[in-house]
């Protein structure tokens, strides 16, 4: 009675894009590179200003590895669309990986001129700000995503950063704190915390949050913190296995071989054992915890 | 042993503390804040394993139902993910929210095209919405195609059939669901009552069945099958039907209106007129007044208004 669904679709052309283009999606979601470019050379054949096509392509060469050619897909994808907010996105990313920091900053300018409740482009401005070492300028990015998601966990931890940066360690520690209340396994603030710990030699502190971070994700830079922390403490076998692991990851961390030198050292004179006691070193007078522990004047000797 | 909540971890003094200590089997040693933290982090491992956060199709599909379709539609753009026909679905949900029913429709599409069939009704939905019954038609075909028999795209079909003029298919399209849908025995029902409609009464008495006892929510069709019956000129049958239908509930005027019409037939005015009566009593309503004014007596001619005689004027 009457006419099957699909005998009515659009012209051919338009099915032949459309399965190029899905056929580049599904080549790109396995990781062939080569045969997503193929398809989507079809695609834009078809329709040469076709602005998801070339993003597509964009994202395509930058896995790749070609970046100035993804560079090149992402600003024809502009040309066909100035709007596309993935398109300035791409750009960025790509402009990102070439180390063109100032464009990529005013890409995201673009982009927040005609979506200024855009968060990612905030955050990711902000980010390079950081890079750029302006960090007020970093700082009024996050503000602005903190007034439109004040429980972006991720912005606080970052203004956090940038505050640590200008020196302004109360504030930041505020901040990492608000970044932890909001997401308890941000990872990012943890590791900000021992930085700045570690900078105020709390190392029992250091040490504590180090142990936490690494507790749900490894990094090479966060085992040197936690070393330099069981340093401070005197406890060398401790420093030594945390520079070790350090070198395992990344074996050109100049920084952990030294202090892996400076550790092996201290082994010689001194090598203190904290036994149950986590928090070594985060003495607290007055705290029951503290008056019952048995390590007690050895902590007090090592908290500041 | 029962894990303690986050707040009686918040507020236990040091003692408490080290009991649920030992009996979660932590390490009970070091400063009170360390172990506070340290009860707090496995509280909040064993109670929530993966803490819940409203991810964006969660907002997306929230923002639809509260009336932001565009902010809707920018959060289930951003969480499109290739192959994942789910998205496109809400995307298309939040288009025709948003009125944009031919975007919509092609967003339905897509998830249909990614093997999620259930989006060939949504993308029927939006084209009748539109007002695009015949491609509403082919969308919901397209599904029977995968599901003969489904009874929502069965329904949906002969929604759209009825709304386009084609009554009698649509009819047809409820019978076959009937028949392979027993166990919903208003489907007949709803048959027949739309052949009736369709101007087919003997069609709509076989779809009817044997007429049944009116329970309540079989009542409606129970008095569309009398009204097959009067139509169709057995009158008495569809005056048993009627009196059935009032005798389970009593305040049904359609069914009250029905059998006067039927006892006026029958050449029982009165009869007629006194449950025209009563039925005009529970609604106003145009149809009734007029079969009233049919079957009431004419009321004997007023005297005409003798013209006054002329008023002295008094005498100052």
């Amino acid at each position: 009675m009457l006419a099957p669904d699909a005998t009515e679709r659009f012209l051919p052309s338009v099915d032949r894009l459309e399965s190029a283009m899905h056929a580049a999606r599904r080549a790109f979601e396995r990781g062939d590179t080569d045969g997503a470019l193929g398809q989507l050379g079809v695609a834009l054949k078809l329709k040469p200003e076709y602005d998801a096509a070339w993003i597509l392509k964009g994202h395509v060469l930058q896995k790749a590895g070609d970046r100035e050619a993804a560079l090149d897909a992402f600003m024809q994808s502009l040309k066909c669309s100035g709007d596309s907010k993935e398109g300035w996105m791409g750009l960025a990313s790509a402009l990102h990986e070439l180390g063109r920091l100032k464009e990529e900053a005013e890409a995201y300018d673009r982009l927040l001129a005609f979506d200024p409740l855009s968060i990612e482009a905030w955050i990711d401005k902000g980010a390079v700000l950081h890079e750029l070492k302006d960090y007020s300028g970093a700082i009024r990015c996050y503000e602005e995503v903190l007034a439109l998601r004040p429980e972006h966990g991720a912005a606080w931890n970052n203004k956090g950063a940038a505050l640590l940066r200008l020196g302004q360690e109360a504030e930041a520690a505020g901040c990492f704190e608000e970044a932890l209340h909001l997401d308890p396994d941000c990872v990012d603030a943890m590791a900000n915390r021992v930085y700045l710990y570690e900078t105020k030699a709390y190392h029992g502190e250091a040490v504590l949050w180090a142990d936490r971070a690494l507790r749900i994700r490894e990094a090479p830079g966060l085992w040197y913190a936690k070393g330099l922390a069981h340093l401070g403490l005197l406890e060398s076998t401790l420093a030594m296995r945390s520079f070790e692991r350090a070198l395992a990851l990344d074996p050109t961390l100049k920084e952990a071989k030294a202090a892996l030198g400076r550790a092996t050292a201290l082994r010689r004179k001194s090598d203190f054992y904290r036994g149950a006691y986590e928090c070594f070193g985060t003495h607290l007078a007055g705290d029951p915890g503290c008056e019952e522990c048995e390590i007690r004047p050895r902590c007090r000797e090592v908290t500041p | 042993m029962s894990v303690p909540s986050a707040a009686e971890v918040e507020h236990a003094d040091w003692p408490t503390l080290q009991r649920m200590c030992e009996s979660l089997g932590l390490n009970p040693k070091g400063r009170s804040g360390v172990v506070r933290m340290r009860v707090l982090d496995h509280v909040r491992r064993r109670i929530r394993p993966e803490s819940w956060r409203a991810g964006r199709d969660h907002m997306a599909a929230l923002l639809t139902r509260l009336g932001y379709p565009n902010l809707s539609e920018d959060l289930w753009e951003s969480t499109i993910r290739l192959d994942a026909p789910a998205p496109w679905v809400g995307l298309g949900q939040a288009q025709v929210a948003g009125g944009f029913l031919s975007e919509a429709a092609k967003s339905f599409d897509r998830a249909a095209q990614m093997g999620d069939r259930s989006a060939l009704l949504h993308r029927a939905e939006a084209l009748g919405a539109g007002g695009d019954y015949d491609r509403a038609i082919a969308a919901c075909e397209s599904y029977l195609a995968g599901r003969p028999g489904n009874l929502r795209a069965l329904g949906m079909k002969a929604d759209f059939l009825a709304r386009s003029g084609f009554k009698e298919e649509a009819a047809r399209v409820l019978l076959a669901a009937a028949d392979s849908h027993p166990e919903a025995p208003f489907l007949r029902s709803s048959a027949g009552t739309s052949f009736l409609k369709a101007g087919r009464p003997e069609v709509a008495l076989e779809a009817f069945g044997l007429p049944k006892l009116a329970d309540a929510p079989e009542i409606e069709g129970a008095i569309n099958h009398g009204v097959a019956l009067l139509v169709l000129g057995r009158t008495r049958e569809a005056v048993d039907i009627f009196q059935k239908a009032i005798e389970a509930d009593p305040d049904r005027v359609e069914a009250l209106n029905n059998l006067a019409v039927a006892q006026l037939q029958l050449g029982q005015p009165e009869l007629a007129a006194a449950n025209l009566a009563r039925a005009a009593k529970g609604v106003d309503s145009a149809r009734i007044r007029l079969n009233l004014a049919k079957v009431a007596p004419n009321p004997a001619p007023r005297p005409r208004a003798k013209k006054p005689a002329a008023r002295k004027k008094p005498k100052p």
